[in-house]
């Protein structure tokens, strides 16, 4: 048998070329959806895996009391320590699988999506709808005109696979890319899967600050102030507890484009909960998709709402950009999901089904293969660049 | 009380989920929390009126007790009256 497609793979090309277009980037125009979808799964040999996620499966489906799906995202062991309280029972083996499997299977779906994110963890119900618009635009500012030949600086300060792809995007396409690190909390991937970690962040030049450091976080502030750019996937309260405030400094950049990426949306409630690439497609609707079409649920690729936002986010902000006008974007992984599987589906409902079904048929073989790309830049190491960027 | 309970100041806005709890009295402005909150507040303690955080794990000295702050408010939290503290944040991104 041969290797199955991707679902949404197509729609992830469709928009690359919109954006190789848009940017004139040849760099961007030689991509492809499959590849940008597929290559952490490819390059680090994940197995399809069902109701498991793919590579190192963090985030399991689990049938609930009445008859729903339950989602859950557990890769931060401190999350472990919150599965008492999202089960009302002190006495679970948090470490166990089977147990919380067990546990699940006692509750209502909705309560458990409900407590779980109160308490913050990443969970997603296979049935839910999109609790924010795909893309929002969450407040202006002043216009910048900007010179022929502006080379765009972007300030990333965004961790994993979502920002670091839009960022990515934005240096394929020629823009100067900063990425910032916290000293006490470095991109986990840069250590866990140096592998994407180099696809996406090479040629972005690396500062290191200490968010405790008042002087760090002034001189961050005054390079965002110079930056065209921001792209971050912090919780509003934690970057304003940081000092960091999103509105203002977009209220007062000219032509400051500020991406937001969220699980499920950066304002109201949705704002507070947390969601993963994984988790955030079953909330998206994708595995009840696989569901519908095959008979059989379980996860559609590999954290596909990541790939599908970072593409989404920089197709949004470079349109911001060359508006000239400040905005901050919050773009909602969940409902970025939604859209794309609503959008595939109108584009040609039977080859989205046809590709479901050979996705639920290729559960327990390799993750399909594509080619890996060829670094073509520098990776840098974790603060090298911290003196010539926050020296100013 | 089980974890997972979800209580409420009498004295301020202040709402937790219990994550761990010992034996003792949990408390916020210087009052028991309750389940339900009463028609009339009780008076904010001054000693205890620091002010919770959305989304801030509150813990005690032995980690024996822990709370998640669902909704701030002016009181502060305590269990028989020794205030409790922010536990340190996460090492990950809310999304990723």
């Amino acid at each position: 048998m041969s290797s199955p497609a991707i679902p949404l793979a197509r729609w992830a090309d469709r928009h690359l070329r919109l954006l190789a277009e848009e940017t004139g980037s040849p760099r961007i125009a030689a991509l492809t959806g499959d590849t940008i979808v597929g290559e952490r799964g490819s390059n680090g040999d994940y197995t399809i895996n069902g109701r498991i996620s793919a590579g190192l499966g963090g985030s399991r489906l689990m049938p609930t009391r009445d008859g729903g799906w339950f989602a859950l995202t557990l890769i931060r062991t401190e999350d472990r320590e919150l599965l008492p309280a999202l089960f009302l029972d002190d006495g679970i083996d948090v470490h166990s699988p089977e147990a919380i499997a067990a546990a699940v299977a006692q509750h209502d779906c909705a309560d458990l999506v409900m407590r779980g994110r109160l308490l913050g963890l990443p969970v997603a119900s296979a049935d839910e709808a999109p609790a924010s618009p795909p893309v929002e635009l969450l407040v202006e500012g002043p216009h910048r005109q900007r010179e022929p030949g502006h080379v765009p600086l972007v300030v990333d300060l965004s961790a994993i696979w979502a920002g670091p792809l839009a960022g990515h995007l934005f240096w394929l396409a020629g823009a100067e890319v900063v990425k910032v690190e916290s000293r006490s909390r470095p991109d986990l991937i840069r250590r866990d899967d140096p592998a994407t970690f180099d696809l996406i962040n090479q040629g972005k030049a690396s500062v290191m600050i200490d968010m405790a450091s008042d002087t760090d976080k002034a001189a961050l502030v005054g390079l965002i102030r110079r930056a065209d750019f921001v792209i971050e996937s912090s919780r509003v309260r934690a970057l304003k507890q940081l000092g960091i405030d999103a509105e203002a400094l977009v209220k007062e950049t000219p032509g400051l484009v500020w991406l937001s990426v969220t699980g499920h949306g950066a304002s109201g409630d949705a704002a507070m909960w947390t969601g993963i690439g994984n988790d955030c497609a079953v909330a998206g609707g994708l595995a009840r998709a696989l569901a519908d079409a095959s008979g059989t649920i379980g996860y559609v690729g590999d954290a596909i709402a990541d790939p599908l936002t970072g593409i989404t986010g920089a197709l949004e902000a470079w349109r911001a950009y060359r508006s000239g006008t400040a905005r901050r974007i919050g773009l909602a992984m969940s409902a970025i999901t939604a859209r794309a599987l609503a959008e595939e589906r109108a584009y040609d409902p039977a080859l989205l089904r046809a590709e479901l079904l050979g996705w639920a048929e290729a559960n327990g073989q390799p993750f399909p293969k594509v080619p890996r790309r060829a670094l073509a830049a520098e990776v840098r190491e974790l603060g090298a660049d911290t003196a010539a960027w926050l020296a100013c | 009380m089980k974890p997972g309970t979800r209580l409420k100041s009498v004295a301020d806005d202040t709402e937790v989920m219990v994550i761990r709890t010992g034996g003792g009295t949990i408390e916020c402005g210087g009052s028991p929390m309750a389940e339900e909150k009463p028609a009339d507040l009780a008076p904010l303690a001054a000693d205890f009126s620091a002010g919770t955080l959305m989304g801030k794990r509150y813990v005690d000295a032995d980690g024996q007790y822990e709370l998640l702050c669902v909704k701030p408010g002016k009181g502060s939290l305590s269990v028989d009256g020794v205030a409790l503290v922010i536990k340190d944040a996460k090492p990950l991104p809310a999304s990723d």
